[in-house]
């Protein structure tokens, strides 16, 4: 049996950590930042094979900048990334009506909260199957 | 603070530093309660908690207390709290992430003043780069009452008679750039 794969959750909700953790825990080894500072060190002490990242996150959108921050990554640029985001409801108070702009995140995948577990799941073995695919491993 | 997937849920306390992570300060629990945050406060007298208690709140992690109180939407953002907490803890960057977790929780109480005017004072810059006071009158003059609404226009006169009231907004120059500038941190389509 092949190794368990590695997730790393970066989110500074715990109670939306516990949803996704119990859904993922059942196939992968789960690791959690609850802010990008944690999250970065963690991406820099060890690999992951899927990166879940939240958006609103510290003093805004810190989610943004760290996805642009590992695209810019020579090594990191390799882990796919999928973002779960409540965006267009956090957003919705001070700009309603505006929609988000959809090239705003260099990520993989974003998925709007709530998400089903069946559909996390499959999307998490995709991204990280087509990773694998795509370095040939 | 990186966990696995064997430890603890972090505490209330903790979810509001991370909101701070990036900012100057120190942890809440250095805070003595000396109250010194609470004097320095001109705003003190319009919060159902003083700056003090909140943090005591966060602290015993009174999350439902905390989020239910107006006082973090009624700071002046004067930052006489943080300039003299004796621990280096600064209180008015935590009334800051608490209104950023309100909004992002959308737990925050949508008849309160504050919330709608931070919407009306963040479209407004957005739109012309510049505060228009006037433009925000409309919505709150009635808020006081009618003794409030005769305070308010006879403030508004003697700013008229001194200058300091703009009867037409302005834009700021190449508000292109500005809005280009938003665009990088907030998430918007149509922006630019």
């Amino acid at each position: 049996m092949s190794e368990r794969k590695r997730v790393l959750i970066i989110d500074d909700d715990p109670d939306f950590v516990a949803g996704i953790r119990a859904i993922l825990d059942s196939q992968y080894d789960t690791v959690v930042a609850y802010n990008p500072k944690d999250g970065w060190d963690a991406l820099k002490k060890d690999r992951y094979d899927l990166l879940c990242l939240d958006i609103m996150m510290g003093r805004g959108a810190e989610g943004v900048m760290m996805a642009r921050k590992i695209r810019s990554d020579k090594v990191l640029r390799e882990m796919p990334v999928l973002i779960i985001t409540g965006l267009r409801e956090q957003i919705a108070f001070l700009f309603p009506g505006q929609a988000v702009h959809p090239g705003f995140v260099p990520v993989d995948e974003l998925v709007e909260k709530p998400v089903e577990p069946e559909l996390l799941l499959q999307k998490a073995a995709a991204l990280i199957a087509a990773s694998e695919a795509r370095q040939g491993r | 603070m990186v966990v696995t997937s064997t430890a603890r849920r972090i505490s209330f306390r903790e979810e509001v530093e991370n909101l701070l992570h990036a900012q100057e300060g120190v942890s809440l629990v250095r805070c003595i309660q000396c109250a010194t945050c609470s004097a320095a406060c001109p705003a003190v007298e319009f919060m159902d908690h003083t700056p003090r208690e909140l943090i005591a709140l966060i602290n015993a992690g009174m999350k439902d207390e905390v989020m239910a109180s107006n006082t973090f939407w009624t700071c002046a953002s004067c930052y006489a709290c943080s300039e003299k907490c004796p621990e280096g803890i600064r209180p008015a960057d935590v009334m800051y992430a608490l209104t950023r977790y309100s909004l992002w929780r959308d737990t925050f109480n949508r008849d309160w003043v504050a919330p709608e005017f931070s919407r009306r004072f963040a479209r407004t810059i957005l739109r012309t780069g510049k505060s228009y006071e006037p433009g925000y009158a409309p919505a709150f003059i009635f808020e006081g009452g009618f003794p409030g609404m005769v305070r308010e226009m006879q403030m508004a006169l003697r700013l008229l008679g001194k200058g300091r009231l703009p009867l037409i907004p302005s834009r700021m120059k190449r508000i292109r750039n500005l809005r280009a500038m938003v665009a990088r941190v907030l998430p918007l389509d149509g922006i630019e």
